[in-house]
């Protein structure tokens, strides 16, 4: 059993808390998808990008443990650099929830024009995301395959407090969406801008910020 | 490190206000891991099994406010250079990196040869601006200087440790 992609994250969407922050893949299906379902809202970050969604993820949530942060991944990416499982297991912030789209290939490489899909290390169960995730250490793993199952943890995961891992076996299918026409620079300048607004502190800046003390000090 | 040197570049750190350090520990720099996790008050640490997780988790973090340094071996860059391109090039986030420049003048190891000959090169390709510290008197203007230019940027900015900051020739 498995999930539709684009079902499940209208339905994250629709229960992100508002004064959350959101670390998400900025290519392919899943930031097309995304994106429009939360309609471009700044408390999502689209600056992961394979093998770094994660522990991008867990520095947010530790430099910001008063916000509940949510991480999207892919399976494909977290295949990549399994030493971020490590430092979410070390490190466990308890405002971090991370749900992998794991639909068990390398979907954003595109299959528009035929082809068969190539299987990522999780298809037909090979390697297992959530006993990964709970080998290295995450104190909260589940796997889902139902909606009913889906909706225990996204309830969970915004309103419990505990660092969380959440395998969401998901059907493959291409982005039933246009890709987004903003690049990193851009989501970056637009996240910053937020949270410094959200927090109230300066994040862009600070160099010239430090000038300024200098010339006071030696004047 | 001498602790002389570690003592400077604590005191950089905290000249440029940096008080979120991820990193992997080396022969080199393990006092100065050890100094900054003491200091709790100052720096959140987060010590890492790989430089390129280290690497994401301070942009991360820089993302959120924090000012951010990683430190490692030079062997780390990489490790490191790929999340240093996808994220640095790729988006602009700064990070000040603080290498042990393993394979420098005086180096006496024959493992830490490849490194020296690799760190400078990778550096210059990921453009990352760098001063390679041979005095440890240098180390706390020089870590200062590399926050400026890494926030002023939005990349990071480099700073090389040499072993005559570790040992007394």
């Amino acid at each position: 059993m498995a999930l539709d992609r684009y079902e499940w994250l209208g339905r994250l969407a629709n229960r992100i808390p508002e004064d959350s922050l959101v670390m998400v893949t900025y290519i392919g299906a899943v930031s097309f998808e995304w994106a429009q379902l939360t309609k471009e809202h700044p408390r999502s970050a689209h600056l992961g990008q394979m093998g770094d969604v994660i522990g991008m993820a867990v520095g947010l949530a530790l430099a910001l443990p008063q916000r509940r942060v949510v991480c999207l991944d892919g399976d494909g990416s977290v295949l990549l650099e399994l030493g971020q499982l490590v430092v979410l297991g070390q490190q466990a912030p308890a405002n971090l929830t991370v749900f992998v789209v794991n639909n068990g290939c390398y979907e954003s490489i595109g299959w528009d024009s035929g082809g068969t899909r190539r299987p990522t290390a999780t298809a037909h169960g090979t390697a297992d995301l959530a006993a990964l995730a709970k080998a290295a250490g995450v104190p909260n793993v589940a796997t889902v395959e139902t909606v009913e199952d889906f909706e225990r943890e996204v309830n969970v995961a915004f309103t419990a407090s505990g660092c969380r891992f959440v395998d969401v076996r998901t059907h493959p299918s291409a982005t039933r969406v246009a890709p987004r026409q903003i690049d990193g620079i851009e989501d970056k300048y637009r996240f910053v801008r937020y949270v410094e607004q959200l927090e109230g502190q300066a994040i862009l800046g600070r160099a010239q910020q430090d000038r300024q003390l200098m010339r006071r000090t030696v004047s | 490190m001498l602790d002389s040197a570690a003592a400077e570049v604590l005191l950089g750190l905290k000249s440029a206000g940096i008080n979120f350090v991820s990193g992997l520990p080396d022969g080199w720099l393990r006092n100065l891991h050890e100094l900054i996790e003491a200091d709790a008050s100052s720096f959140q640490y987060v010590p890492v099994c790989n430089e390129g997780v280290g690497f994401s988790v301070c942009a991360g973090a820089w993302l959120g406010g924090c000012k951010t340094a990683l430190l490692m071996e030079d062997s780390g860059l990489r490790v490191a250079a790929e999340y240093i391109a996808r994220i640095s090039l790729g988006t602009g986030v700064p990070v000040v990196l603080l290498m042990s420049y393993r394979g420098d003048l005086g180096e006496t190891e024959h493992w830490a040869i490849p490194h020296g000959i690799v760190v400078e090169p990778l550096l210059q390709a990921l453009r990352i601006p760098y001063q390679v510290v041979r005095q440890p008197v240098d180390l706390r203007q020089a870590v200062l200087r590399a926050h400026r230019l890494s926030e002023a940027q939005l990349h990071p900015a480099a700073v090389l440790i040499s072993g005559s900051c570790v040992w007394e020739d």
